[in-house]
């Protein structure tokens, strides 16, 4: 079975989503949503709270269905991969989860071997050499014995990339990666991000509200609201083209097109003040 | 919702859960094969729901020998009957007691502790991340949990049983001065290995085990990712298998009678 990330090294699009519709609960999280990933860039999803980023993400692994629309890995429609198929793309795409969802059994060390020993049989030494050059990469092969509750939060997302580096994926994808860094971890982080896409041609898709970072490493970003890509183009001028979704979004302004409260019925009827006047 | 319509949800709900277990116990099957590489993480769970259990089996054991044994002695001395004591003894715990009990001691110290450990690897993604990194959470969390308690049940209670019989020895023997050859001749004449050790200790205990793990692994797997729902479903776990044994207990002995 061939690993459908590397399948079509010639085709420019490695993610291609088409007509993505999505209803959680009632709420339209995505409206025929059309989006194409580039294959070796960074690309950047922002977009306000509960816009469906993580969502996004999870659809592309084939963690969540979606009600109607298509993902396409590599050529392959992630919908109709069976359970092997679908382990096979996720052998060649690197997650790294929001909350880092190390292994809290197993330690520093082993976290960061546990993917290797499940899918190779590297003999012990090989699999040592691979984790702590992982380790070394995010700065933390002094804690390689510790475990999990002896990490800071910034610490254990540090762990949670180089598990999910560790198998030099063709396609990671970042969930909040720069939540909880101090200054010099970030750099360090986004450092090795824009190293890994460079030097390997790995695509990274990162899901981030933090700009400052995204216009640093990021080679295209996506702005995602009421269920669509309102805005995308370059980090460094997206801010700027004048649309009223950029520059509410990231002049933090309350009003705008992008809903800042979540619909709810007549504000004064729920206070109980409906019919009352001065 | 009317008094009949809340009884009717309920009863749909469990019917539901009932339901869902089933084809849950149809994936746990299935996964089997596929966790045999996974053969290091049966182990530790052997030793976690197993050897970590065998302090509080085996003092229950005893205390269970004997109160039996004092209650006995005491009911058969009107009769002239004390001899028999060790002999009922035995006969009660291995037909009954010993798997029942253990397997309620199992489902409150193993049992809990599976769900609310599942229920937390899901609350923090751990369960999703390894869904990303290609490993079967079923063949790898589940799955071992389910054999483990499966091997453990029969060994536990089999040591259950014999504390059992230790402490009515104890009580009966050295305390209440029943000889000790009558003891352990009524106890070898009267009990059968086929009815009372086969079907009593090892078949009623394998099924035990089997479904308190399976309610645990259900639970845990199927609990809303919050601490109120791991607090729930380790609840959950205690009274459904507290239910489901003693109701496959009547069945397994009217079949095995």
């Amino acid at each position: 079975m061939t690993d459908p990330v590397r399948a079509t090294p010639d085709d420019p699009t490695l993610v291609r989503i088409r007509g993505l519709t999505t209803v959680l609960n009632g709420k339209t999280i995505f409206d025929a949503l059309d989006m194409d990933i580039p294959r070796g860039k960074v690309t950047a999803i922002m977009g306000p709270s509960g816009t469906g980023k993580t969502t996004l993400l999870k659809h592309i692994t084939g963690q969540m269905r979606a009600d109607a629309g298509s993902i396409h890995v590599g050529g392959r429609n992630v919908a109709g991969l069976s359970r092997e198929e679908l382990y096979k793309l996720r052998e060649g795409v690197g997650y790294l989860f929001q909350n880092s969802a190390l292994l809290t059994d197993f330690d520093v060390f082993e976290n960061v071997a546990f993917p290797l020993r499940q899918h190779t049989k590297l003999p012990e030494v090989l699999i040592r050499n691979l984790v702590l050059l992982k380790l070394q990469a995010v700065g933390l092969r002094g804690a390689a014995r510790l475990m999990p509750n002896e990490l800071s939060g910034g610490m254990a997302r540090r762990v949670a990339l180089a598990r999910a580096i560790v198998f030099d994926p063709q396609l990671i994808l970042y969930d909040e990666p720069f939540v909880g860094l101090d200054p010099v971890a970030l750099n360090q982080v986004l450092k090795l991000i824009r190293t890994l896409n460079k030097t390997l041609g790995i695509t990274s898709v990162l899901v981030s509200h933090e700009l400052d970072a995204v216009q640093q490493i990021a080679d295209h970003v996506m702005l995602l609201s009421n269920g669509k890509v309102v805005a995308q183009g370059d980090p460094r001028t997206i801010a700027g083209d004048g649309s009223p979704w950029t520059r509410q979004f990231f002049g933090g302004e309350a009003d705008g097109p992008i809903p800042f409260r979540y619909p709810a019925g007549d504000y004064a009827t729920e206070l109980g003040l409906a019919g009352v006047t001065k | 919702m009317s008094a009949r319509g809340q009884h009717g949800n309920v009863v749909t709900q469990s019917l539901t859960q009932i339901g869902l277990c089933g084809l849950f116990l149809l994936t746990l099957l299935a996964a089997i094969p596929r966790s045999f590489r996974y053969l290091r993480e049966t182990t530790r769970q052997l030793w976690f729901v197993g050897a970590m259990s065998l302090t509080i089996i085996m003092v229950c054991g005893l205390f269970v020998g004997m109160v039996l044994m004092l209650q006995l002695y005491h009911v058969l001395s009107i009769f002239g009957g004390t001899s028999a004591s060790g002999m009922v003894v035995a006969l009660s715990v291995y037909r009954e007691l010993g798997p029942v009990v253990t397997a309620l001691l199992f489902a409150g110290r193993a049992g809990t502790a599976i769900t609310a450990e599942i229920g937390l690897m899901r609350a923090t993604d751990q369960i999703s991340a390894m869904e990303m990194m290609a490993v079967d959470p079923i063949a790898y969390v589940a799955t071992p949990r389910f054999l483990a308690g499966l091997i453990a049940m029969p060994l536990l209670c089999c040591v259950f049983c014999a504390m059992a019989v230790f402490g009515g020895h104890l009580v009966g023997v050295t305390w209440l001065g029943i000889d000790n050859g009558t003891f352990w001749s009524n106890m070898t004449a009267v009990v059968d290995v086929h009815t009372d050790i086969v079907n009593g200790v090892l078949f009623k205990s394998l099924a035990f085990g089997a479904v308190v793990s399976l309610i645990a692994v259900f639970q845990g797997f199927t609990t809303p990712p919050t601490s109120e729902g791991v607090a729930y479903a380790t609840t959950r776990t205690v009274v459904a298998s507290s239910i489901a044994i003693l109701a496959l207990d009547f069945v397994l002995t009217a079949f095995l009678m």
